[in-house]
């Protein structure tokens, strides 16, 4: 297996892994969608609303709402040892917010929910919650908890999370006329014509469509587009509840985990019957 | 997670795993045919919207289908210490 870093940045992460298979990168994927926890504001109390919109319908835009999330210092709520359903300080955070329009229209925006723990705070201050006109106010304590994608998607720590196999791309320069058609249709440019040559750009924005393929005048076609299926390309990018790298740490944690659990069980039962 | 035994004989095993989706059973599905005492591995979600699947496994003989089972899990955390390893070793530079 190898691995390389081809893009990272606070949110973004993309890895050419080699050497490994489909059900591999897919149980990753799988698992950074479903099993990887992170913190959204699930429960509201509302103590004043006089805005448009319904108790609800606020309720529901908190909890979009993507929050930085400590995985060491929190629990997940079922794995508590508080065992309370509303939960302590080991489980909860709770957050405030005091919106009134005194001068005219105005929007909320996630930037003044105040936080009990300044750690845990929307990714973003500038995500709108609702428009106030003049005197309307909005006053609410929300709770925020951590979770699991499979749950609901608010609770998933990426915004894209995908694989693709790695390109390949051989061009018969024997049979290849160099007419550009290739070059016209593809639609991430991939290809370049150089004097009366095709040559390849940038290999990895291919996404195998064969659209070259289909145009290329000669028969059989002189651009030959397959894939190699041990290299893939991974994508990922984060809310900004947690960074990139912790969430594939983390994945591969839950995985080995689950597996374990899994065999465990299977010894036992195995056990029993015999 | 519960395990339920529907089938078992000394070279067939069928469980059924309440919790287990495509996530792990492809996965283990891919790591028992890996093996060549493997004769047959298969999988099957009987309903969507339900998340307990069933699991079949089939050797030739030689090795007892439990077993096969857990030298393919053993597989997959080989598998992902190493993808554990090359991941950190990528970031360091």
């Amino acid at each position: 297996m190898e691995i390389e870093v081809l893009e990272k940045n606070d949110v973004n992460m993309r890895l050419l892994i080699r050497g490994v298979d489909t059900p591999f990168v897919n149980a990753l994927r799988r698992t950074v969608l479903a099993e990887v926890p992170c913190m959204a504001i699930d429960e509201v109390v509302i103590i004043e609303n006089s805005s448009v919109l319904q108790d609800e319908i606020i309720a529901h835009r908190l909890g979009l709402i993507p929050l930085k999330t400590d995985l060491n210092g929190y629990n997940l709520p079922e794995e508590c040892p508080c065992k309370s359903e509303f939960g302590c300080n080991l489980c909860r955070v709770s957050l405030t917010l005091d919106a009134e329009a005194k001068e005219g229209t105005r929007t909320v925006y996630s930037g003044e929910l105040i936080s009990e723990n300044p750690d845990i705070v929307p990714v973003s201050d500038k995500i709108p919650i609702v428009k106030l006109v003049k005197e309307q106010k909005l006053k609410l304590e929300a709770y925020a908890r951590l979770g699991k994608g499979k749950k609901h998607a608010k609770w998933q720590p990426v915004s894209m999370c995908t694989y693709k196999y790695y390109p390949q791309i051989k061009i018969d320069s024997k049979r290849c006329d160099a007419c550009g058609k290739c070059v016209e249709i593809c639609p991430r440019k991939v290809l370049t014509k150089n004097v009366n040559k095709i040559e390849v750009r940038d290999l990895i924005v291919c996404t195998l469509c064969q659209d070259c393929m289909d145009v290329c005048p000669q028969n059989p076609p002189a651009i030959d587009v397959s894939w190699d299926e041990n290299t893939f390309i991974f994508n990922l990018e984060s809310t900004g509840a947690l960074p990139p790298k912790r969430i594939i740490t983390e994945a591969i944690k839950i995985l080995d985990k689950r597996l374990k659990e899994f065999i465990k069980h299977v010894k036992v039962k195995t056990r029993e019957k015999s | 997670m519960k395990v339920k035994i529907l089938k078992r004989t000394s070279n067939e095993l069928k469980i059924e795993v309440e919790g287990a989706g495509h996530t792990l059973c492809n996965l283990l599905q891919k790591r028992l045919l890996e093996d060549e005492n493997v004769e047959l591995a298969s999988y099957d979600i009987p309903h969507p919207l339900a998340s307990n699947s069933i699991i079949y496994v089939c050797t030739k003989g030689d090795v007892k289908p439990e077993e096969a089972l857990r030298k393919a899990v053993e597989r997959a955390h080989q598998m992902n210490k190493e993808f554990s390893k090359e991941f950190k070793k990528a970031l360091k530079p």
